[in-house]
């Protein structure tokens, strides 16, 4: 029998809260909404979790038909996990301890990313990791194959200015706070080194 | 095309920064890669060189530090 959800008039994100609650308890959920944002919004809700829906428009009214039925076990995995993988940088070593070691573990983590799977959508080098972006640096080329591949890598201009070598920078774009911030916390996954 | 290369394989991470530092002082192109996975090591890391450069990097190391193995990349 299906359970239905009422959320004719309810304001944003009432309806998909209610859809959601209703779907842990239930095998099938009727939705109704008569607003196009809640519409879309149940939708993508159930696209998100991995359930097939139908849904009947008449006027104002939408009626999402939720059927749980067999779903994969990894729906929760990639729920969590969209939006892109962003690798943020914040020094040329890798971890505390030494620096040269450091150092050894960086180049060695830099190179290996290439053919990691995923591979990141988006590098963000700020504070020390910047030096890993300008002329002289020992890695260069593998960033260079990276952005190639299709990485996208935002370096801080005002981390390249206080050290100043923003003239030498040799991959990636100058970048600055907000694309930064933005990039981090629409990641979907974020890698912090 | 990636010209042949070989990979230069340490016993301990310390070897391998030592190599890596006399191989910069002589100017020889090299680099510092996590050794492949087919490859096994004691150390993690090894050094990768071109095929022509080989020769001279052995030379560069011997008896300065102790080389565990040498590998041709496929």
């Amino acid at each position: 029998m299906s359970h239905t959800v009422d959320a004719r008039g309810l304001a944003c994100p009432q309806p998909v809260i209610l859809a959601k609650k209703a779907l842990e308890r239930h095998e099938e959920v009727l939705v109704i909404v008569n607003d196009t944002a809640a519409r879309e919004n149940v939708k993508k809700l159930a696209s998100s979790l991995g359930y097939a829906f139908t849904v009947e428009q008449q006027d104002e009214e939408a009626r999402i038909a939720i059927t749980k039925g067999e779903t994969c076990a990894l729906a929760e995995d990639i729920i969590s996990t969209t939006g892109p993988v962003v690798v943020a940088v914040s020094s040329n070593t890798m971890g505390t301890g030494d620096d040269t070691l450091g150092g050894v573990l960086m180049k060695s983590f830099l190179h290996t990313l290439l053919d990691t799977t995923p591979r990141p959508d988006v590098m963000i080098f700020f504070n020390a990791g910047v030096k890993l972006t300008v002329e002289g640096s020992e890695v260069l080329d593998d960033l260079g194959a990276l952005a190639e591949a299709g990485t996208k890598i935002l370096v801080c201009g005002t981390c390249l200015n206080f050290f100043e070598i923003k003239d030498r920078l040799a991959a990636g774009s100058v970048s600055n706070m907000y694309d930064i911030a933005r990039s981090m916390l629409t990641a979907g996954r974020l890698v912090r080194i | 095309m990636t010209p042949p290369r070989s990979v230069l394989l340490f016993e301990s991470v310390s070897a391998a920064l030592q190599a890596e530092k006399i191989l910069k002082a002589v100017d020889i192109a090299h680099k510092i890669i996590p050794v492949p996975k087919h490859i096994s090591s004691d150390c993690g890391v090894c050094i990768r060189v071109d095929e022509e450069n080989l020769d001279r990097a052995l030379q560069a190391l011997q008896g300065r530090v102790v080389l565990q193995d040498t590998r041709q990349l496929p």
